[in-house]
């Protein structure tokens, strides 16, 4: 379907699952209406919205599809069937992802039926590379498999800080790997991109920090694989996770926008995040950072077929504010220079890498210089600091920048996450930096250096509150739940590079 | 009613279903239509009006102007409605002769879906059941859905699942069995019950190619006159006694109730209701076997056996079949023509072709196929379109019933 009204009102609903209950007798509907069917005049005006976003349903029945409409082809066999929210009250068609099932595969109907199941934020099929990519959340995951059920409850903030600073994260890394040699990596199931993570670990971050959605004022979405050359990722993730007040017809008041810059995309919008809630007329209260990649890389074999033995997939989100604030931001200092060390040309399906500029005059030249200025700045010496992140291309490039640095491995180690995930480039020391901040007390310092090709890094100094421990009860997806996660799938190459790939026509 | 004032049928034509790759979907139905003009010594110039059915031509055709099609090839001026299938065109053209506007119509459907071959499960599930094609789900799978809710709604397990199961086969098999007399059928060759045990077990699923009517082209007509003028073409005009029809959600999860079709019970209630027959005497009966699940639950929303029960007294039948269904001690021949599964599934023409059928049995003109049944018996017919999003069910009956 090209249609781009269709398709707008198709995602409306299906990408949150709207819905609305009626006041006077309790009824719910799918989809958004004016008035309740069995209450009539009456009910007009009163429908109360709803949406299944962040609820648990149940799988009623199912069925095995074999034969796929032709949209649905490349998802290969799937389980597919009914089911219903709030005791039955809602009832919904549903496709379960996350599956990989072969021809020999025998499927026991009944063993799946009654099981409680989670709305995944889901590719709906495949278009052609020039069509509006289509999303939908009637895409189910087993509640007691990879993905948890987690409630969403915002809650009032406790406590003011003069400073700035991270409220809430979230990391979603896919449950499908690649095994090789000393590497794990992240591979995206076959309906997801950098839109889907996004906006799943946007979805995470707002269940850790408790922030009210609405008061979201600024939505930054730093990727480098975003599937459109022009269109933001933001503003999917806007609209589905209802950031900013609802503005009525369909808009949210909310400021979005997507930034590239390599593996750095994300972390330079940290200090405009923090400077945005901290500038008193801004009237933005908290404002969200994503990093989100389906990273890419040519074919081994192929020029730039070397990344492929390192891409990952994954996003991690922050949001800044300044109540309830679990790690503040000190200072930062950024560098940039005008280095090509690796690159994508408009229209070319993968990066580019060139060679011999990769390590000294790029990653450790830009990640050393902005740790040093940083550092000085603030007279910290490595043993004053508790936590070392930096950008995490391969195992080798973040262990020799940390030891250069005078990192201990007790100080860098923790953040070290590029073994499980592979490179989840804008996600990728974001990803270390939460990897962190899952396990740190209050009062420790961390020091996140990120890196981006062509080239610059971003340094930032936090130190974490009290409040740090706090939160941590209110997110069970954390880095090293999905790390070590009895559900994780292991593929083989053909089947990674397929996954990859993804529903393009 | 009173019969002198119903709608009665005097002819009735159609085409072999199947692939017709060198035919346009016009020249179906007007080789259709011509047949049944033939069939009654009509002159097409004696017509007052056409009305036509089909499901989806503007979309698998690019047709959008029908009526103006036939004009041309029947050089005809007179006024033409278009129905999405055969029992809403039917309806509409026996109203207009109960509300005395016309005596004479012809009513048509056609259907070319092999055209569109690559794309038509696509366009069937979308035009089907939306937000269902969005999640993932295919014109099968509603079907398969629906015997999963039959199975748990009544809690039937062990060797009761394996008799259901065996009596949807048995289902497939009669279908075939019936078609192999009829010379429009799309499939004349019978079948096994351990070809279609064999086709789900490719599947891995409890239904398989088997169970399910295939793709179609085809068209059917049949000429409607007023009571009065019928009895000066024929001398065994078919009444139309009632019609009845209701309408269900688009969405199928939405339904409240997914062991069956709404709209089907309440057709057959309204259709009850208006011909003031008794139920008994319904001998004929051809049902939407859009799959063998829809031909078994579809006996117990007409109201023939106890909710839950039909695979039971199916399963007893097919054990000493004798080409009819023994309901509740009534006698029964269901799908004569072959079913939606052997004859063909042409949606638009689909209707027509059980109509067709009904009237030739009770006719005696069925030929090959003839059954014994006597003056005063009726026939049946339940059309569906979409996934039961609406039903009509027709009741016939001749001079004596």
């Amino acid at each position: 379907m090209s249609s781009e009204p269709i398709e707008r009102r198709v995602a409306y609903i299906g990408d949150r699952l709207r819905g609305c209950r009626c006041p006077l007798c309790g009824k719910e509907y799918f989809n958004l209406r004016d008035y309740c069917g069995r209450c009539g005049e009456k009910s007009f005006g009163k429908m109360e919205e709803i949406d299944l976003f962040y609820e648990k349903g149940t799988l009623e029945v199912c069925t095995l599809i074999t034969e796929p409409t032709n949209k649905f082809k490349k998802i290969g066999r799937f389980i597919y069937g009914i089911v219903s929210f709030h005791n039955g009250k809602i009832r919904l068609p549903g496709r379960l992802t996350d599956r990989i099932i072969g021809e020999n595969d025998e499927i026991d109907f009944s063993s799946l039926e009654g099981r409680e199941v989670v709305p995944r934020f889901r590719r709906r099929y495949a278009v052609k590379r020039s069509e509006i990519i289509p999303t939908i959340s009637l895409t189910f995951t087993f509640a007691d498999e990879y993905y948890p059920y987690q409630e969403y409850k915002i809650a009032k903030p406790n406590k003011d800080y003069d400073t700035p600073g991270i409220v809430g994260y979230g990391v979603y890394v896919s449950k499908f790997r690649i095994k090789e040699a000393f590497m794990e990596r992240a591979v995206p199931f076959i309906d997801e991109d950098a839109i889907t993570a996004a906006v799943e670990a946007g979805k995470l971050a707002l269940i850790h920090s408790s922030v009210d959605h609405k008061l979201i004022g600024k939505i930054y979405v730093g990727s480098e694989s975003n599937p459109y050359a022009v269109k933001p990722i933001a503003s999917k993730v806007a609209q589905v996770l209802k950031l900013g007040e609802d503005a009525a017809e369909g808009v949210q008041g909310v400021d979005a926008v997507d930034t590239e810059f390599a593996c750095k995309a994300a972390t330079s919008m940290f200090k405009d995040a923090v400077s945005l809630v901290y500038y008193p007329k801004s009237n933005v209260e908290y404002a969200m950072v994503i990093g989100a990649d389906n990273s890419q890389a040519a074919p081994r074999g192929e020029p730039g077929g070397e990344l492929d033995f390192f891409v990952g997939y994954g996003a991690c989100t922050f949001i800044f504010g300044m109540k309830d604030v679990i790690a503040e931001i000190e200072g930062w200092y950024s560098v940039t220079s005008d280095t090509p060390d690796f690159w994508r040309r408009d229209r070319e399906p993968y990066p580019r890498h060139g060679g011999r500029f990769t390590g000294d005059p790029a990653y450790f030249k830009h990640i050393k210089k902005a740790a040093k200025k940083l550092m000085d700045e603030f007279r910290l010496q490595p043993q004053d600091i508790d936590y070392f992140v930096s950008h995490q291309p391969n195992i080798n490039f973040p262990t020799k920048v940390a030891k250069s640095l005078g990192f201990r491995e007790e100080q860098f180690l923790p953040s070290l996450k590029v073994a499980k995930f592979g490179n989840t480039y804008s996600g990728a020391s974001p990803i270390g930096l939460a990897a962190v901040l899952d396990k740190a007390e209050p009062h420790q310092r961390i020091l996140l250096v990120s890196y981006g090709s062509g080239a610059g890094s971003d340094a930032y100094l936090f130190t974490t509150t009290s409040q740090i421990k706090d939160k941590r009860q209110k997110q069970k997806f954390t880095v090293e739940y999905q790390a070590e996660n009895p559900f994780l799938e292991y593929v083989d190459y053909a089947t990674y590079r397929k996954l990859k790939r993804g529903l393009e026509a | 009613m009173s019969k002198k004032s119903c709608p009665a049928i005097i002819g009735a034509g159609r085409t072999k279903f199947g692939e017709h790759y060198e035919k346009e979907p016009e020249k179906l139905i007007e080789e259709a239509g011509l047949n049944a003009l033939r069939s009654v010594g009509i002159e097409r110039k004696d017509l007052e009006a056409c009305y036509i059915s089909d499901y989806f031509l503007p979309l698998t055709n690019k047709i959008g102007l029908e009526e103006g099609f036939l004009s041309e090839l029947l050089e005809l001026h007179i006024p033409m409605e278009i129905a999405r299938s055969f029992s809403s065109a039917f309806v509409s053209a026996c109203n207009a002769i109960l509300a005395g506007k016309y005596n004479l119509v012809l009513v048509g459907g056609v259907e070319k879906m092999t055209d569109r071959w690559d794309k038509i499960r696509d366009d069937l599930m979308m035009l089907e059941d939306p937000w269902s094609y969005y999640a993932g789900g295919t014109p099968e799978a509603n079907h398969e859905l629906m015997l999963r809710e039959y199975i748990k709604s009544y809690d039937i397990h062990g060797g009761d699942l394996e008799k259901l199961q065996l009596a949807l086969a048995h289902i497939s098999v009669k279908n075939h069995a019936n078609a192999l007399k009829n010379e429009y059928a799309q499939y004349r060759r019978s079948i096994t019950v351990e070809q279609v045990l064999k086709a789900r077990k490719a599947v891995k699923k409890m239904l398989g190619l088997y169970d399910f009517a295939p793709i179609s082209d085809g068209a059917a007509a049949i000429i409607l006159a007023s009571s009065e003028l019928a009895e000066s073409y024929t001398d065994k005009p078919i009444y139309v006694l009632a019609s009845g029809s209701a309408t269900d959600y688009i969405t199928f999860p939405f339904r409240e109730d997914r062991a069956g079709f709404l709209a089907t019970r309440l057709a057959m209630e309204n259709a009850i209701k208006m011909a003031e027959i008794e139920k008994k005497n319904i001998r004929l009966l051809e049902v939407y076997d859009q799959s063998t699940v829809v031909e078994l639950i579809s006996l117990e929303d007409l109201g023939f056996v106890e909710r839950g029960t039909a695979w039971k007294h199916l399963y007893e039948n097919f054990q000493d079949f004798k080409g009819y269904y023994e309901l509740n001690g009534q006698e029964i021949f269901v799908n004569l023509n072959g079913g939606l599964k052997a004859d063909g599934n042409p949606l638009g023409a689909t209707g027509g072709a059980q109509i067709y059928e009904i009237f030739k049995q009770l006719r005696g003109e069925a030929g090959e196929r003839q059954v014994k049944i006597d003056d005063s018996c009726l026939g049946c017919a339940l059309e569906l379109e979409g996934f039961g999003t609406k039903a009509y069910v027709h009741i016939f009956g001749g001079d004596a019933a």
